[in-house]
């Protein structure tokens, strides 16, 4: 990452990214259910119908922290990418989703309410294994900036694998797959915070959801080290780690969720955190 | 100068006696002048002092203090016999024991009883301008308070008669002065908090009682110690002299525990959470500017000799398991003050981990929390005595419909909530210091570090979870009420509100320069090295911590900025929609739903005395 235009431009084509990483994952989940799927660029369709909808909002102040959210989002993975430091990347991150919640908080439709609450459950479940994999990328790099772990010789995979297990255990949450996808959940929420947004503002959701999956998969790739293959090969596992796991499993209850990313994930993490400490 | 920092303790003692005879008219003048009077003062002195101030007095006010001890000593004994609380009881006699047991056996010839240095200037600033505005708030407040005219000056009395020995406790040198002044804020504290005189105000008051008398009880000990050790003299200079000396840690770890104690540190937190049950002001004071202060005070003051032992350790281990205990002890609180009270106990657990970590950076990262906490609660507290008695909704619950009926209130309460959480505010760069100088920490005490910086970082990220549901309620509305029309609340709720409003932001957009010019100095002068603060390109280097300019600059606009503006944004040409019911008709309690964590609570106060034994413990050994 030595090429600062690296970075910019895929900070700048991020949401694109994110829209073709949506629209290759529809198909692939829809071949691991034997159907063929939508066309690749689905996503940008209904981005584009979405934005020729009649305006409706609940209320200013709703329409306009869900555009906030996507604002800050996109802040945030750029100076993910731009290796900024990790503190500041997931505070950052908590603070965008916050702004999510505060809209969905900030309507009195029921929906959006319990969405909120399991969004907020949901990002207890899984802020304290991204801080501890933060705190241990620093003792083993010894600075919490994300360059540190960019430019690292030997790709932190190796020393901290657990702390990548307990990544690929709270992605799930993050990007609201099954078997953690409560917060969003359509049969018994209709998608939680994201119901009030309608038509054009809606977009901003639908697009900041694009952009979760580029600021997962940097993290992802931060295990890598400079390693670009492995950086790659980690990635493209993860994808269908994802979907596979999606198809594959029937929703769990947000108490189930939170007990088992508390007790398994946040373990995980923390001995790989003791270990490094240690060594 | 001298004789200026003597006005900081003769006016308010005077003002307070004043109060009580002048007719009730008078009040407000006299009040608010004093108010100006005093935030003055601490503004010049801290502006334009020098060096530290030593300062004795004569040997005869030696005896009347030691003769007001006994007094007060007796009074709590009286307050024990007339509450029949047995635990007072001990708690008083113990003192009195070992108060009389020192006054016989220990030599009485100090010289310079006080001394007033930078930090004891830092916390004047504090308490005299975040107590004043106060004081000037009650003048309203307490009028709305049912009882008799006689009370209600007393309860202002009261008030200046607290800031007044809180300034003594900040510039005390003397240990058993020092422990005179302390039992004077517990009594302040116990009057205030039993104000209203009913069934649960008295409990209450008792509680926080005897729960600081074991702190007095702890630094009686520990001038017993330091006199059975051969140390000389019972001072805070000699403590600090004698830095390397053995037999010192007892005597530190005792004065540590009745800092911890004062600073509401699980186990002994329920005493601040029972406080809520004074009228609002109380509150107010007890958590921003006065009372709990005296626990990052005493850490800050002690922190050269504390660095690097093991007291110190465990001092850092234990208030990192406050912090993430209480922000998981907040969750399930639903009554407004009660939040307040736990982020309040959160916060002074990272204040005073800052201080024991004791490098200058940890230093002024603690300064700054100490600080912007101050400004920021009694702003919060303030407010939700206006939540009280103008709106009259005491549950964060209730409070959905404040955003249409009190958008100002609801306005103040979310900048409020977003200086403790959000950057730029201080709380966010002291949080921010905090986990970045705990790196440092970490390269010798690898496991400690690390430990600590998942709970900092990880109550930080849940205490900002609590914070949004209760911003989310406060900027609820529905689509028939998108115009804000601004409520009045009266010229002394708007005044105070402004004043600290306006010293939030100033302090904010100030913040590079006063980090420079005032924290630096400060943080200098309690650990005895400069620290370099350095502005290069995007970043500032404060010591050896960067803090990155442009994505906090950034994050601002995005954040708080963003926030506010939601509240008063308006798009037109926009139907509006009313919400998706799915079709159901139900009445349903919006904020009904709160996170129960009840199951794990009463373990935290085990953890917290297991904490304390250690520390005891590791002193000894």
């Amino acid at each position: 990452m030595s090429n600062i235009w690296i970075p910019i431009i895929l900070i700048i084509l991020a949401p694109l990214l994110g829209g073709l990483v949506y629209g290759f994952e529809r198909i692939i989940r829809a071949r691991m259910q034997r159907r063929i799927g939508p066309p690749l660029l689905q996503p940008f369709y209904d981005f584009i119908k979405l934005a020729d909808k009649r305006k409706m909002i609940v209320h200013s102040a709703h329409a306009f922290l869900g555009i906030m959210h996507f604002v800050s989002l996109w802040f945030a993975l750029a100076v993910l990418l731009l290796g900024g430091d990790l503190i500041l990347v997931i505070f950052l991150h908590l603070l965008s989703t916050a702004l999510l919640i505060l809209a969905a908080y900030s309507t009195r439709s029921i929906f959006s309410h319990l969405g909120a609450n399991r969004t907020a459950i949901s990002i207890l479940a899984y802020e304290p294994v991204l801080i501890i994999i933060a705190v241990s990328i620093f003792m083993l790099t010894g600075s919490f900036d994300a360059t540190a772990a960019f430019q690292s010789e030997q790709p932190l995979l190796y020393k901290m694998p657990l702390a990548f297990l307990a990544l690929l255990l709270v992605l799930p949450i993050k990007l609201k797959k099954s078997p953690f996808d409560v917060a969003e959940a359509h049969q018994e929420l209709t998608g939680g915070v994201e119901l009030e947004f309608s038509g054009i503002f809606y977009e901003a959701v639908y697009t900041a959801k694009w952009l979760d999956y580029v600021f997962c998969y940097a993290l992802v790739y931060l295990f890598a080290g400079n390693n670009i293959l492995l950086g790659f090969g980690l990635i493209i596992f993860t994808f269908f780690y994802l979907n596979a796991l999606d198809n594959s499993t029937a929703r769990v209850s947000y108490k189930q969720m939170l007990r088992f990313s508390l007790t398994v994930s946040f373990s995980l993490a923390f001995i790989n955190l003791l270990i490094n400490s240690l060594t | 100068m001298y004789s200026l920092i003597a006005l900081l303790f003769v006016v308010p003692v005077f003002i307070s006696v004043l109060l009580l005879v002048v007719p009730k008219t008078l009040a407000k003048p006299l009040v608010i002048t004093t108010a100006l009077l005093l935030s003055a003062i601490s503004v010049y002195l801290f502006i334009n002092s020098e060096g530290v101030y030593y300062f004795g007095v004569p040997a005869y006010v030696n005896d009347m203090a030691a003769v007001a001890d006994i007094i007060l000593l007796i009074f709590f004994s009286w307050i024990a016999i007339k509450r029949k609380s047995w635990i007072v009881g001990l708690m008083s006699l113990l003192q009195l024991g070992g108060l009389l047991y020192l006054l016989n056996t220990m030599p009485a010839h100090y010289s310079l009883q006080f001394m007033v240095d930078k930090l004891s200037l830092f916390m004047f600033l504090l308490i005299n301008i975040i107590s004043s505005i106060i004081a000037v708030y009650s003048l309203r407040y307490i009028d709305e308070e049912n009882c008799s005219q006689f009370r209600k000056k007393y309860f202002l009395s009261t008030i200046f008669w607290f800031i007044a020995v809180m300034n003594l406790v900040v510039s005390s040198n003397n240990l058993e002065y020092f422990f005179l002044f302390f039992e004077l804020t517990t009594l302040a504290s116990f009057l205030l908090i039993g104000f209203r005189k009913d069934e649960v105000s008295i409990k209450n008051s008792l509680t926080a009682l005897w729960m600081n008398q074991i702190g007095g009880l702890a630094i009686l000990a520990a001038i017993f110690f330091i006199d059975f050790n051969g140390l000389g003299e019972a001072t805070f200079s000699n403590l600090l002299s004698n830095e390397t000396t053995s037999g010192i840690l007892l005597p530190l770890a005792l004065l540590s525990v009745a800092a911890l104690i004062k600073g509401a540190q699980m186990p002994f937190s329920k005493w601040l959470l029972c406080a809520m049950v004074a009228p609002t002001p109380v509150s107010a004071l007890l958590h921003s500017s006065t009372m709990v202060k005296i626990a990052p005070f005493i850490i800050l003051r002690l922190s050269p000799a504390l660095k690097d032992t093991p007291v110190s350790n465990v001092i850092i281990a234990l208030t990192g398991f406050v912090f993430i205990a209480a922000a998981i002890g907040a969750l399930s609180q639903d009554n407004f003050k009660r939040i307040l009270a736990h982020s309040t106990i959160a916060l002074l657990a990272l204040m005073i981990m800052m201080a024991a970590v004791g490098t200058p950076v940890t230093v002024v990262a603690s300064l700054i929390l100490v600080l912007f906490h101050g400004i920021s609660k009694s702003m919060l507290f303030l407010n939700a005595g206006i939540l009280e008695k103008v709106f009259h909704l005491k549950q964060s619950s209730d409070m959905d419909r404040l955003g249409e009926t009190g958008p100002f209130t609801s306005l103040v309460i979310t900048i409020g909530f977003m200086s403790l959480l959000l950057p730029p505010f201080g709380a966010f760069i002291g949080k921010w210091m905090s986990i970045e100088s705990l790196g440092a920490l970490a390269t010798d005490k690898k496991i400690l570090g690390a430990l600590i910086m998942v709970a900092v970082a990880g109550g930080g990220a849940v205490l900002s979870l609590l914070y949004f549901k209760v911003m989310g309620l406060l900027i609820a509305r529905t689509g028939e009420q998108d115009k804000i029309h601004f409520e009045r609340t009266g010229p002394f709720y708007a005044v105070t509100t402004y004043i600290l409003i306006g010293l939030l932001m100033a302090t904010v957009i100030s913040l590079p320069f006063l980090l420079n010019q005032y924290f630096a100095p400060v943080a200098g002068s309690v650990t005895g090295t400069t620290l370099v603060i350095v502005t290069e390109g995007w970043n500032m280097f404060i010591g050896t911590i960067k803090l990155p300019l442009v994505p906090m600059l950034i994050a601002f606009l995005l954040l708080p900025v963003t926030i506010i503006t939601a509240m008063f944004i308006r798009f037109k040409n926009v139907d509006r929609a009313k919400e998706y019911m799915c079709g159901e008709k139900v009445n349903y309690s919006f904020s009904s739903f709160y996170f129960s964590t009840d199951r794990a609570t009463p373990y935290f106060a085990t953890a917290g005395i297991l904490f304390f034994v250690a520390l005891i413990m590791v002193a000894l050994i």
